[in-house]
């Protein structure tokens, strides 16, 4: 249902969550108390301490490199050394330029991690905002939005983020990162437009419009507070998808560019190779599934632990 | 009932138009002059430049061309390739490719994904579900190229069971490994939401009732308990099968299937506009009509709801 | 959506080299009924005027003859379908046809038959690619108006005529041909697909006949071309040429890209891969042992520079970035040691060529390039490297480059420009390349003469960089006019240590072509032009 999903299959679990979520968090649940709950539950489960384990060692990898690796990003390369396997010293081998392999991986976190979070967060505040207006406001506006949110949600992803980046070929981390919301905002949008309807006529809320509360007060004191829970366990589980969908466009070629250093590019490299030297292929494949899938079990995790009834 | 599908039909009409535009113009942003670039180099006679410019139109404002476009869309025409050939029949010839390969791993995800989903919910907490669990959480999280190279590798070059690569040997044979590439991810997904749901049903207030009465509870689960779970599952089915149709591109290539996948990924990268625009239009129709129907049935499969006006499902 | 072999390559003049299991002679095989496939990929047309790409000019070379083929041995232009070409001033030609030869149809090749198909192709209107090839015949203007005012508002005026004043149809198997200019090796380009006969049908409707072409060939269309899929050829059972076929039939079977090509191959699906992924090189020589094909092909691979940008008006610079690529280990690496590292600008299969004519400005030297680097005083602000994306290894070879010239030169900013390929020509054309580029050579024909002038004339067709040289210039004049191969030879050797003294461009390495074929076929002859000669093939 996502527009990431629609074309690639790979990852993300955004789908279920929206039903899930929907259908659940909505209600009157004081919010405070939804969170404490939550977190009071969060800290039981294992899954969740793993992939946070794993998600703070690749947000330090991502951040300080340098606490991995002595070495920049393509230095020290010797072409005398392509492609020779793991041995002491060199434990994750070279790659076909001859570079430290595991160097080179490490500093592959950076890109996926910046732009899976980078993207969602832009993706949740553009969803939070037109999902708000349209959910609260209806009419007209309503219209609109979901049609625009229509045209973009039915656009295939991987077809959609094809054209645009060759059509401007010099793009970086920014732009992918814009094209990936511009074709990632929409399922955010229609859950949030969802709960804010679903919360909107609660009796808490019409009490408080009696109470004489002005529009913007109810919105962000009353609304949002409630509607937002599965909003967010979306997000969370579309870092993942995000992550995934990146990492797809850079191994069709049409994603991130030399010198940046990033999983998807060490894969596409090693497409060509992988049958002679499997660990061109291994270890970025590791560290990209690891990453995303630790995504996912976070975002799995805080879902069930805001879901009271799948406890 | 009636009069909610004429809405929702046009409400399809300013979304295509929409889309098709988009995508229209983005192709037109393409750098390049793909007359030029068909000679590869070689030098091109003034006259034969604006011979073809003016068959395809591309000296005219974008919006004009957008017009003709849809003009000829109307009469059935949806232009021809810059080598020549009809954009139509190349598209049905990649349709029938892509939709056996869709149909395919959508039939793995409803065979596999379900009974693999019903087997971990009435087994939950025990080692088969645990099983089922952590292998469905793996493939959601491998990239859909690893798992193309890696079972390409070990099924049909190592095992030499299946064919890697291509058409020849016609459905399903030819299918089956790209198929379950594909649907890999869905079939994950289904087994896990199957699951979920199944078990938040078997603790629903209707089966400790039917069990209470006395209700054998093989019965129950068969009876009431799986046609409601499977409600969200026929629901992700039903739409999933337009996002098998547009996740087929990197499938495609990994497995060589002359599809509408790879024949957009190339169109895009020689600018052949009616190509990429005919192909994703269809992609678009197909899902928003796959959208509806899901609508529909989700009526049907739950009488609770009704078609009334702006319903909180959109 | 991968590995693209660009396009121009052209006439298929040339010497062909004869690959290992070559000469698949005797005629006891000919009753066959067996068929064997041949992976391709997709070819934009199967019009012999409108198709300049090797894969459509392979389907096209089975399906007809030509006028004039090159002998393997010695490169001299044989008769296929002429019986003589002959001229007393080398502008006015005389060609005459072989007797009794047809088209799959039965129609009769004739005279008419070939100035109504070059005519056709020489008509601007129809837009097709090899237009320009027929540019030397008198009265082609005519047919092609210019555009009064370029790129402007107005547009080209309609042709007055849509024949050609140089042909003439003196009987039914002889035609004369007028040049603009003596050209001495007219009879060598005639061995291209673009100048074969069409037959009456042709001109009906050339969409149709571009699906299922009628030719005169060892083989002929079973049924339409299957778009993206396979184009299927039977024996032509009326074929009077001298290249019948050995073979009952052939398939052309269409892949999207050479990797899954080559996993069929190792399957035995398809029969013969004219070009096995540089990647699967390594393994490809293992698995398939004497069934591994290597051929010496014409194509060049260059680092040019943009000579309008004043940071490389200095020689020494361009001698540092030279010497700073260690071409043997970018080959190894990349290419698998597919192709080979090259000091010279021209292929090793042309006569004339010297192994080192560059010396120690093309030999990889770190402490030296960086010596000139200082001395040229560095290169302000980022390096960009620009090349085209229709090709995954540009991007890995431009990845070694930008590494050594970091890491031997200190550069410390280097970016990649990486240009869709329908706007690379382009960009380099009108000097938007703000640093070194891909610069790639497929030649034309087997002489120096043709790497040479259009790289490095001042008013070559392909010198997008800029560089103008008199003296360059006259020597390949001189060469041009000159009385004998041997002593054009002299002439183009000295303009290429001239221009590599220059440096424009830097030579990195020379393509090789590494096919495979199946255990089920013999008799496999691949020439420089990635042309399998489909006649000889011989089915187990």
């Amino acid at each position: 249902m996502t527009g990431l999903r629609g074309g690639q299959p790979e990852t993300g679990i955004a789908p279920g969550a929206e039903h899930a979520a929907t259908a659940e968090a909505g209600g009157t649940l004081r919010a405070g108390g939804l969170w404490t709950d939550a977190w009071h539950d969060l800290v039981r489960r294992p899954l969740f301490w793993a992939s946070v384990v794993v998600l703070v060692v690749m947000s330090v990898m991502s951040v300080v490199p340098g606490l991995f690796t002595s070495q920049g990003p393509n230095e020290g390369c010797n072409l005398r050394w392509s492609k020779v396997g793991p041995s002491a010293g060199h434990v994750f081998g070279f790659d076909v330029q001859g570079c430290d392999y595991w160097t080179q991986v490490v500093h592959g976190a950076r890109p996926s991690m910046v732009i899976g979070l980078a993207v969602t967060i832009v993706a949740l505040i553009v969803a939070v905002i037109l999902g708000s207006l349209s959910g609260y406001y209806g009419g007209w506006l309503d219209s609109v939005i979901a049609r625009v949110t229509d045209i973009f949600f039915g656009l295939p992803f991987v077809l959609g983020a094809t054209v645009v980046l060759v059509a401007f070929p010099d793009h970086g981390i920014g732009a992918m990162c814009l094209v990936l919301v511009v074709l990632g905002w929409t399922t955010m949008t229609r859950v949030m437009r969802g709960q804010v309807i679903a919360v909107k006529d609660a009796e808490y809320v019409t009490a408080a419009r009696a109470l004489g509360a002005g529009g913007g007060r109810v919105m962000f004191r009353h609304i949002l507070p409630n509607a937002i829970a599965p909003v967010f366990v979306v997000a969370m589980l579309n870092v993942g998808n995000i992550i995934a969908g990146e990492a797809t466009l850079d191994y069709l070629g049409v994603g991130l560019q030399y010198p940046t250093v990033s999983w998807g590019l060490q894969l596409n490299v090693a497409q060509d190779f992988f049958l002679d030297y499997p660990h061109l292929l291994i270890f970025p494949a590791v560290f990209l599934s690891l990453t995303v899938l630790s995504f996912i079990l976070l975002g799995d995790a805080v879902r069930d632990a805001l879901d009271p009834r799948l406890q | 009932m009636w009069r909610y599908v004429a809405r929702r039909l046009l409400q399809i009409v300013p979304v295509f138009i929409g889309t098709t535009f988009l995508i229209y113009a983005l192709v037109f942003a393409l750098p390049g002059d793909p007359i030029q670039a068909l000679s590869g180099g070689k030098p091109v006679p003034d006259s034969v430049l604006q011979a073809l410019r003016d068959r395809y139109h591309l000296d005219e404002p974008l919006l004009v061309q957008y017009a003709l476009y849809l003009g000829g869309l109307l009469t059935g025409d949806f232009g021809e390739t810059f080598t020549g050939q009809d954009v139509f029949t190349l598209m049905s010839e990649g349709w029938a490719v892509t939709a056996q390969l869709a149909i395919t791993a959508w039939l793995f995800e409803l065979v596999l994904g379900v009974s693999l989903g019903v087997l971990a919910g009435l087994n939950r907490g025990r080692a088969l579900d645990t099983l089922v669990l952590a292998g469905t959480t793996l493939v959601i999280a491998v990239p859909v190229f690893v798992v193309g190279y890696t079972a390409q590798l070990l099924v049909g070059l190592k095992l030499g069971v299946l064919p890697t690569a291509g058409i020849d040997e016609g459905w399903p044979v030819s299918y089956v490994l790209p198929g379950l590439v594909l649907g890999a991810f869905g079939l994950a997904y289904v087994a896990r939401l199957t699951r979920t749901s199944l078990a938040e049903n078997l603790r629903a207030d209707y089966v400790r009732t039917a069990v209470a009465k006395g209700l054998p509870r093989r019965r129950v689960v068969l009876r009431h308990t799986l046609r409601n779970s499977l409600i969200p599952v026929v629901t992700y089915l039903g739409i999933d099968f337009g996002n098998l149709l547009a996740g087929a591109v990197v499938t495609e290539g990994i497995f060589n299937l002359p599809g509408i996948g790879q024949q957009v990924f190339s169109a895009i990268q020689s600018k052949e506009g009616p190509m990429v625009v005919g192909v994703t239009t269809f992609l678009v129709l197909a899902f928003l009509l796959v959208n509806l129907i899901v609508d529909l049935l989700y009526g049907v499969l739950d009488p609770r709801i009704r078609y009334a006006g702006s319903g909180a499902r959109a | 959506m991968k590995r693209f072999v660009h396009g121009r390559l052209g006439v298929g003049l040339a010497a062909l080299a004869l690959v290992a299991a070559a000469c698949g002679g005797g005629g006891s095989e000919e009753s066959t009924t067996k068929t064997f496939s041949v992976a391709l990929t997709e070819p934009a047309h199967l019009n012999p005027g409108d198709s300049n790409e090797s894969y459509g000019i392979q389907v096209i070379q089975s399906l007809f003859d030509r006028l004039t083929e090159l002998d393997p041995k010695t490169g001299e232009p044989k008769m296929q379908q002429a019986e003589s070409i002959t001229s007393n001033d080398q502008k006015v030609w005389t060609i005459k046809l072989k007797p009794g030869l047809t088209f799959h149809n039965g129609e009769k090749v004739t005279a008419q038959s070939y100035v109504d198909a070059w005519n056709a192709a020489a008509y601007g209107p129809n837009g097709w690619a090899n237009n320009y090839f027929f540019g030397n015949i008198e009265g082609y203007d005519a047919l092609n108006p210019e555009d009064p005012d370029e790129d402007g508002p107005k547009e080209a005026p309609k042709p007055e005529s849509d024949e050609m004043s140089g042909l003439k149809v003196t009987d039914e198997s002889t035609f004369e041909v007028t040049l603009t200019a003596p050209l001495s090796q007219f009879p060598l380009t005639l061995a291209y697909t673009g100048f074969v006969a069409l037959p009456k049908v042709a001109f009906d409707d050339f969409k149709k006949f571009d699906q299922a072409p009628i030719g005169n060939g060892p083989f002929q269309m079973d049924g339409v071309w299957q778009h993206n899929r396979e184009i299927k050829l039977k024996r032509f059972a009326g074929y009077k040429g001298n290249r019948p076929a050995k073979a009952a039939g052939l398939v052309y079977k269409i892949y999207p890209n050479n990797d899954t090509a080559y996993t069929d191959l190792q399957a035995g699906k398809v029969d013969v891969l004219l070009t096995i992924p540089a990647a699967k090189v390594p393994s490809a020589k293992r698995d398939l042992g004497e069934r591994f094909l290597d051929t010496p092909a014409g194509t060049m691979d260059f680092l040019a520079f943009p000579l309008y940008d004043k940071r490389f008006d200095d020689v020494n610079l361009r001698y540092a970035i030279s010497m700073a690529i260690d071409r043997e280990a970018i080959t190894k690496a990349v290419y698998n040691g597919a192709y080979k590292s090259s000091k010279s600008l021209v292929a090793p299969i042309v006569p004339g060529f010297r192994d080192d004519p560059c010396g120690q400005h093309c030999t990889y030297d770190p402490t030296g390039a960086k010596a000139l680097y200082d001395k040229a005083g560095g290169i302000d602000g980022p390096l960009e490297l620009w090349f085209s994306n229709s090709d995954p290894t540009y991007r890995q070879w431009m990845e070694a480059v930008a590494n050594q010239l970091k890491q031997n030169l200190g550069i410390s900013e280097i970016k990649f420009r990486s240009i869709p390929a329908a706007d690379y020509l382009t960009t380099l054309s009108e000097h938007k390349a703000t640093g070194p580029y891909r610069q790639n050579w497929v030649m034309d024909y087997p002489s120096a003469e043709n790497y040479l002038g259009p790289l490095y004339g001042r008013d070559g067709g392909s010198n997008r960089g800029g560089y103008s040289n008199p003296q360059v210039d006259a020597l390949i004049s001189k060469g041009n006019g000159a009385k004998s191969i041997r002593e054009s030879i002299t002439y183009y050797q000295q303009a290429e240590d001239l221009v590599l003294k220059d440096m424009p461009v830097t030579p990195l390495w020379n393509w090789r072509q590494q096919s495979g074929h199946s255990d089920n076929v013999s008799g496999i002859l691949i020439d420089p032009y990635i042309q399998l000669h489909v006649d000889k093939v011989v089915v187990k």
